[in-house]
């Protein structure tokens, strides 16, 4: 069965570039071009993924997880965009979106990486894995749960190797583990990073939200 | 700077006049009111301040009546205050000659006659003062003479400074907009026309138009300077990384954590790796390569990896420079590591390690 997807972008050329990339290998069900659009329109149409630009005219992608997500928890975000800024992608991040890819994906990948956010692992491109390296890695613990605030050195190997270009397939028969372990070390990163209390995350995010 | 105020008639008692001031000066009213009750125990100064003030604020033509009793309510202030008559008048004299150098528009006019007869009169106070007798006139005339040369050349620095200010910021804009102008010219307009170019030839224009995209995104994101390539290992990454692609059709993409300055070695480092990098971009046969920069306390490390054809190091011969020496030779002189591993069918990764000194 094919997903059922919504895009949220503002760039019409690149919402049909999109389109036209995934071609039949999903079910677009709608589009919006701002927070004010999408969040009805999401809450409507309940898809399996929302592909989410992290900035959007009328503020950014993090406003609509947040505000989507008591009412339709099932609904799975991936963030897609251009930006560069860290920042900005780690508290889409944080507000609940299960990946972040950049918009340079080929359509095939983005296929895949939708068909994997959708049975709920999370989708890390080279960029993120290094973001979320430098935020565990920068600034101090502050209280919270230790378990929560540092990757294991397992984490810490998986997500190097994401960066470098690895495939979870690769980086499995490299680390000598199945590819599920993989996966598992990777939705564990993910929960650190949506939970962690720690210093630099937090202070990303709030800096994120006061721009 | 004040704004003007007029009258409250909704909380006046007598005229308003307390509680337009308290409104202006965002005081109470009743503090307002307890100064001037003050004021008018002061040989009834008050009372004149309060009815010049008045006459001032409902209509505007009968400023002069105003300034009388504004000048009237200073002589009883004074008076008041125990000084000689002789300082009185001394001190009513500068004022209303300064009074009257002033008139023009509030600003000092040294090419209009009122304005000398004005210094002259405060002038002739002055020597009135200074003459005087008493405690009070000695201690008063070194700051009454302080204060009229202030009030002289007051706003003359004050309407200068302004100038200066309203200059600077002027020239800061034109500054900012020639450097915007500047850097569209130097590259956005430059890749346009490189496209219009070579428009018969897709890849070049795909390259192109990415490399574009990734300075102006380092520019507007501010990871990078744009067209300085020598600040940070992440710009000077990022600018080879976007040769390689103009030159060889591929596509880079850079991932990082962390960042440093570029220094000797660092920059022999990336030298190194945009030789892997090419090096990748021409035999793998790929369209994508992946480089990943990481920068912890102890070590600086870059990776280029393809996932192409590779390669049998024993079969690759000694002369060629590439591995050899523009890889592996620079990075050991700068004291650092490369590894490189790959075998035919298995694509390459070349692993740079450069450790980094305490600094």
């Amino acid at each position: 069965m094919k997903r059922r997807v919504v895009l949220v972008d503002d760039h019409d050329l690149f919402l049909a570039g999109v389109r036209a990339e995934l071609g039949e290998a999903v079910d677009v069900v709608g589009q919006a071009g701002s927070i004010a659009e999408a969040v009805p329109l999401i809450t409507e149409l309940d898809p399996e993924v929302v592909l989410l630009d992290v900035h959007l005219p009328d503020g950014s992608g993090d406003a609509i997880v947040n505000a989507v997500k008591a009412d339709r928890p099932g609904v799975k975000f991936l963030a897609l965009s251009v930006s560069d800024a860290a920042e900005d992608v780690i508290a889409v991040i944080r507000a609940g979106a299960r990946g972040y890819v950049t918009k340079t994906i080929s359509g095939p990948e983005l296929a895949a990486a939708i068909e994997r956010v959708a049975t709920g692992d999370a989708v890390f491109s080279p960029r993120l894995a290094g973001f979320v390296l430098d935020a565990f890695r920068a600034g101090e613990q502050v209280g919270g749960d230790a378990e929560l605030d540092e990757l294991t050195p397992r984490e810490r190997e998986v997500l190097q190797l994401i960066a470098r270009g690895y495939m979870y397939k690769e980086i499995a028969s490299r680390l000598h583990l199945s590819v599920k372990t993989v996966e598992s070390h990777v939705s564990n990163v993910l929960r650190k990073l949506q939970l962690s209390t720690r210093h630099e995350l937090a202070r990303w995010a709030t800096q994120h939200r006061l721009v | 700077m004040l704004r003007t105020f007029a009258p409250s008639t909704d909380e006046r008692v007598i005229a308003g006049v307390c509680a337009g001031i308290a409104r202006t000066l965002g005081v109470d009213p009743t503090l307002v009111r307890l100064v001037f009750a003050l004021l008018a125990l002061a040989g009834g100064a008050g009372i004149l301040l309060y009815l010049a003030l008045w006459a001032w604020a409902t209509k505007r033509n009968r400023v002069w009546v105003a300034a009388v009793l504004a000048f009237l309510a200073g002589v009883a202030l004074l008076g008041a205050l125990g000084l000689s008559d002789q300082a009185v008048i001394g001190i009513a004299l500068i004022a209303g000659g300064l009074a009257l150098a002033w008139r023009q528009g509030g600003s000092f006019r040294a090419d209009a006659p009122l304005s000398y007869g004005g210094i002259a009169l405060a002038a002739i106070g002055a020597v009135v003062l200074l003459s005087g007798e008493g405690t009070s006139t000695s201690l008063l005339a070194p700051g009454a003479v302080a204060g009229a040369l202030l009030l002289i050349a007051g706003p003359w620095v004050w309407r200068l400074a302004l100038e200066r200010d309203a200059e600077r910021t002027g020239r800061i804009r034109t500054e900012e907009r020639s450097e915007v102008a500047a850097r569209v010219h130097d590259s956005v307009l430059q890749t346009l026309a490189l496209v219009q170019r070579h428009a018969d030839d897709p890849r070049r224009v795909a390259s192109l138009a990415r490399r574009q995209e990734r300075e102006l995104r380092g520019w507007l994101y501010g990871d990078q300077p744009l067209g300085d390539e020598t600040a940070s290992l992440l710009a000077a990454l990022s600018a080879a990384a976007g040769d390689v692609e103009e030159l060889h059709g591929v596509r880079v993409e850079l991932a990082s954590a962390g960042d440093c300055p570029v220094d000797t070695s660092v920059g022999a480092l990336v030298l190194a790796a945009r030789e892997a990098m090419t090096n990748a971009a021409k035999f793998a046969g790929v369209e994508e390569l992946d480089v990943y920069a990481e920068v912890t306390d102890d070590a600086v490390s870059v990776f280029v990896r393809d996932r192409g054809a590779g390669f049998d190091r024993t079969a690759v011969p000694d002369d060629r420079q590439g591995l050899r020496e523009s890889i592996e030779g620079r990075l050991e002189r700068a004291g650092g590591r490369a590894t490189i591993v790959t075998s035919p069918g298995n694509g390459t990764e070349v692993e740079l390690r450069l450790p980094r000194r305490p600094s």
